[in-house]
């Protein structure tokens, strides 16, 4: 969307209360979902949560085509849909609902940077693991995108896809990398984050912000997520304060 | 004494010592870490085309891309942030990570796909210093990488233009340059007053942008609108790099008599800042509330913030 139309969309979003009726639209949980659409999925409807905005989630196995930027998960509220954690965060809080109020620009400043190592880091070695990994993309990740769809419909938009997210990869350089070398990443990823939270309940003060509700999707998706092996969680939990910041957020949602 | 590091990277120009990012982020922890490297500029030789630069060489051994480079150095006990500590180091991480994803597109955007740019700066100097024929394939090269890494990232499906992601990819990077802003406030470096693996990738993505002489630069006058950035990469010039541009200037004699004893001096100095942060972040972290924020933004020098910190950021 151009600047300006943003901008209109969020006026008229600010004039509507959150309806009762708005809907999350993701993969099918069972058959078709992969971990990072799970736990994109997942940071949203915790995000939600912790706003306190009640929302159903429907399955749909055309959930990414629906969607206006092609990611999932999406929001339809109202006669609006937006899509991915960062646009649906700015809209809600132009309808006046906002996590990280309290914050001052260093503490906005800082929580931006994390947010984006998530993405940059956890999502790229997710996507990485589920496509670029011949083995667990051929016995999980292909079979699973293309389940609700019959031959030979499932084989074309099977490799379409992974083809898509290898080119990502050559892009950023990624492809070069080998699976060992993307773990290690993985595993600098979650002590950063380890680091960062330290003994707190939460990242920043005693709230929890979009950032939490981000790291916790991300880590408990991985954390109950069964992959062709356990190494990636293994690497999630060799943290302590990670898995109870998990369990926390689990228990106090 | 072992031989020497040598780095192969791109040459310098605009008061800069490389105009490429990654090889300037390499030099700049090099100097910042006093680790010696033999640099040898790849211009007018085939490795414009062959090598992915920067590139260390060291005892037969090639070593690529900027982390992978740092990493190597910190092994080699070369290590400007063993000051910092785990919460620091953590930071590191996730600010130039939002670099990598808010920053560089916009960067990449700028020298390589703008047009005007491109016809007018990018290409003349990088052709003028590739051999020939690689002349006629190297920016070219450069440019479809640059393009292609865009759309790939930041392009999602209705936006497969390159014209609609422009302004999503500018008010990013804005974004991403203000909050660098909000995070320096008044400080030498990211982290007290020695620089740090940080404030070298921050250079290394700001300093072409401020110096280069672009014919369009939204982005360069945005960041030109942020003293604090503007003076954070002169300090670091003026610090660190004046040797190479004295070199060119012939009248580095009498400074290099001045240097070892002035290095030194800037050594206890430093140490004893070093002691007084220590001190000073033992203290936040043992109060860590939010009362100590005030005097941050009050000296802060960009009129919006002032003393309105309460509103929501623009």
């Amino acid at each position: 969307m151009s600047l300006a139309a943003e901008a209109f969309v969020s006026q008229i979003a600010a004039a509507e209360p959150w309806p009762e009726k708005a809907t999350l639209y993701q993969p099918l949980k069972e058959d078709q979902i992969l971990l990072s659409d799970s736990a994109s999925s997942l940071a949203v409807q915790t995000f939600l949560r912790m706003c306190g905005l009640p929302v159903q989630v429907s399955c749909c196995a055309n959930a990414e085509y629906m969607s206006p930027s092609g990611k999932v998960p999406f929001i339809h509220v109202g006669n609006q849909v937006v899509s991915e954690l960062g646009p649906i965060v700015q809209y809600i809080k132009a309808k006046g609902h906002s996590l990280s109020d309290g914050l001052d620009d260093v503490q906005r400043a800082e929580m931006k940077a994390y947010m984006e190592l998530v993405n940059n880091m956890l999502l790229t070695a997710e996507l990485y693991i589920q496509w670029c990994d011949d083995y667990t993309a051929t016995e999980i990740s292909r079979p699973r995108y293309s389940s609700p769809y019959s031959w030979p419909l499932n084989h074309i938009l099977a490799y379409q896809k992974q083809w898509e997210v290898r080119r990502k990869m050559n892009a950023i350089g990624w492809s070069g990398k080998s699976l060992e070398q993307v773990y290690e990443d993985v595993s600098q990823c979650c002590q950063a984050l380890s680091q960062r939270l330290g003994t707190q309940p939460y990242f920043f003060n005693k709230q929890p912000t979009e950032l939490d509700a981000l790291v916790f999707g991300h880590l408990f998706t991985i954390l109950t997520t069964q992959l062709t092996n356990d190494e990636l969680a293994e690497k999630v939990k060799s943290y302590t304060n990670l898995l109870s910041f998990c369990h926390h957020s689990k228990t106090s949602k | 004494m072992a031989e020497p590091m040598e780095l192969l990277c791109w040459g310098g120009d605009w008061d800069l010592p490389s105009v490429h990012t990654d090889s300037l982020i390499v030099l700049a922890y090099a100097k910042f870490s006093d680790a010696k490297l033999a640099v040898k500029s790849i211009d007018w030789t085939w490795r414009t085309i062959t090598a992915s630069v920067p590139q260390l060489h060291y005892e037969g051994s090639a070593v690529t891309e900027p982390t992978q480079i740092l990493n190597f150095l910190r092994k080699q006990r070369f290590n400007a942030d063993y000051e910092l500590t785990a919460k620091q180091g953590a930071d590191t991480m996730a600010y130039i990570a939002l670099l990598e994803e808010k920053l560089r597109p916009a960067l990449l955007h700028t020298f390589w796909v703008d047009a005007e740019n491109y016809a007018n700066l990018t290409r003349p100097w990088f052709t003028s210093h590739s051999p020939f024929p690689l002349n006629f394939f190297v920016p070219g090269r450069q440019a479809s990488l640059a393009l292609s890494r865009i759309l790939l990232t930041k392009a999602e499906s209705p936006l497969l233009n390159i014209t609609e992601v422009e302004g999503k990819i500018y008010s990013e990077a804005k974004e991403c340059l203000n909050l660098l802003s909000h995070r320096l406030g008044n400080f030498h470096f990211f982290f007290g007053d020695t620089p740090t693996s940080l404030d070298a990738f921050v250079f290394g993505h700001i300093a072409p942008l401020i110096k280069a002489p672009l014919p369009s630069g939204q982005l360069q006058k945005h960041l030109n609108q942020l003293d604090n950035l503007c003076q954070f990469c002169n300090t670091i010039l003026k610090n660190y790099f004046t040797d190479a541009s004295a070199e060119k200037r012939t009248d580095c004699s009498p400074t290099a008599i001045h240097d070892p004893v002035d290095a030194n001096l800037q050594k206890l100095t430093q140490l004893v800042n070093k002691e007084s942060n220590l001190i000073e972040k033992m203290d936040d972290n043992l109060r860590s509330s939010p009362q100590h924020r005030p005097h941050r933004h009050e000296s802060k020098p960009l009129a919006l913030a002032g003393e309105r910190n309460s509103t929501p950021p623009s």
